[in-house]
C-alpha cells in the first residue's frame, strides 16, 4: 500500500516549491486567506467523515475537527471584521483547496475500514504539514500581534490534532 | 447522587457571589467548614491543577481559556460539566467522597483527577 502520509507530504511539497510562493515570504492578508482555508478544508474533510464513517472514534475525531477549525475560524472571522481588512487569496491556498478537492474525491469512493484508514491517515499528514508551515512560515512572517497570537493559539490546538490523529492512526490499525 | 449542577457559564461568578451571600446570611456554618469553590483553569489543552483534594460539599468550577471548546467530563459518566467556550466557566459540586478521573470528552489526551475527601 503507498504511504498516503508521504503523499501528502509531497502534494503540499509542491506546492510550496511553486515560484510565487517560495520566492517571496507571504504577506499578513494571504497567511491569513491560507490559515482560513486550511481550516475551512479541514472542516470539509470532517463532514465526509460524519456522513461516511460509522467508526465511533472516527465520527468523535471528526466531530472535534468541525467544533474546533470553526471555533479557530470565527475568532479569524471575528478579527478580520475588526481590523476591516480583506484576505488575499494566493497561490498557496488555491493549492490546497485543489488538493483537497482530489482529496474529497478520492475518500468519497471508499467505504468502512478504507475510509476510516484513508482519512485518518490525510488528517495525520494534513495536520503535519499545516502545522510545520503555520510554525515555520507563517508566525514568523506575520508582522500584525493580534494574527500572531491567533496564529499561536491556532497552532496549540492543531497540535493536538495531529497527536489525536496519530493515536487515531495506530489504533484503527491501517498498515 | 454524586454531584449536581449548580451553575454554569458566565453567570458562574454572580451566582457564585449570591450563593456566598446566603451562606454567609445564614449565618449557620463555622468559617473551617464553609464550602469552598476551588478553581481549575483549562489551559493550552491541560487542567491546572492536573489533581486536585477537596472537601465532601465544595465546588470546582472549571474555566476554558483556550480558543478550542473543551468540557471536564467524568470518565465512567456521572458528571460533565458540558461545551465549554473559551472564556465559559462550569462548577459543580460534589458530595460524594471518592476519586474521580476526568477528561475532555473532544480531546481524550486531556485527563485529570478529582479526590473529595469525607
Ligand atoms: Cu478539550
Amino acid at each position: 500500500m503507498i504511504n498516503k502520509k508521504t503523499c501528502a507530504a509531497a502534494l503540499v511539497a509542491f506546492a510550496f516549491s511553486m515560484p510565487a510562493v517560495a520566492e517571496e515570504p507571504m504577506n499578513d492578508l494571504e497567511i491569513a486567506h491560507t490559515a482560513y482555508t486550511a481550516g475551512q478544508i479541514d472542516i470539509r474533510y470532517a463532514h465526509l467523515a460524519l456522513a461516511l464513517s460509522q467508526n465511533e472514534d472516527v465520527r468523535a475525531f471528526a466531530a472535534t475537527m468541525v467544533r474546533d477549525h470553526t471555533a479557530v475560524n470565527d475568532a479569524a472571522g471575528a478579527l478580520i471584521t475588526e481590523l476591516n481588512v480583506t484576505p488575499q487569496d494566493n497561490g498557496l491556498s488555491q493549492a490546497l483547496v485543489k488538493g483537497a478537492g482530489e482529496k474529497v474525491e478520492e475518500l468519497t469512493g471508499l467505504r468502512g475500514k478504507a475510509f476510516d484508514c484513508a482519512y485518518a491517515t490525510n488528517e495525520l499528514g494534513y495536520h503535519q504539514v499545516v502545522n510545520q508551515t503555520v510554525e515555520g512560515k507563517f508566525i514568523p512572517n506575520t508582522t500584525v500581534e493580534p494574527l500572531k497570537e491567533l496564529l499561536t493559539d491556532a497552532l496549540a490546538t492543531f497540535k493536538q490534532h495531529e497527536k489525536h490523529a496519530e493515536n487515531m492512526v495506530s489504533s484503527l490499525k491501517c498498515s | 447522587m454524586l454531584v449536581k449542577r449548580t451553575y454554569t457559564r458566565r453567570r458562574a461568578g454572580a451566582l457564585l457571589g449570591a450563593g456566598l451571600a446566603a451562606l454567609f446570611l445564614s449565618g449557620a456554618p463555622r468559617a473551617g467548614d464553609a464550602p469552598r469553590t476551588h478553581k481549575i483553569d483549562i489551559q493550552k489543552f491541560k487542567f491546572a491543577p492536573a489533581a486536585l483534594t477537596i472537601k465532601a460539599g465544595d465546588s470546582v468550577e472549571w474555566t476554558n481559556h483556550d480558543i478550542a471548546p473543551h468540557t471536564a467530563t467524568h470518565e465512567e459518566g456521572s458528571w460533565d460539566t458540558g461545551t465549554l467556550s473559551r472564556g465559559e466557566s462550569a462548577a459543580l459540586t460534589f458530595e460524594t467522597p471518592g476519586t474521580y478521573s476526568y477528561f475532555c470528552a473532544f480531546h481524550p489526551q486531556m485527563t485529570g483527577t478529582l479526590t473529595v475527601e469525607a
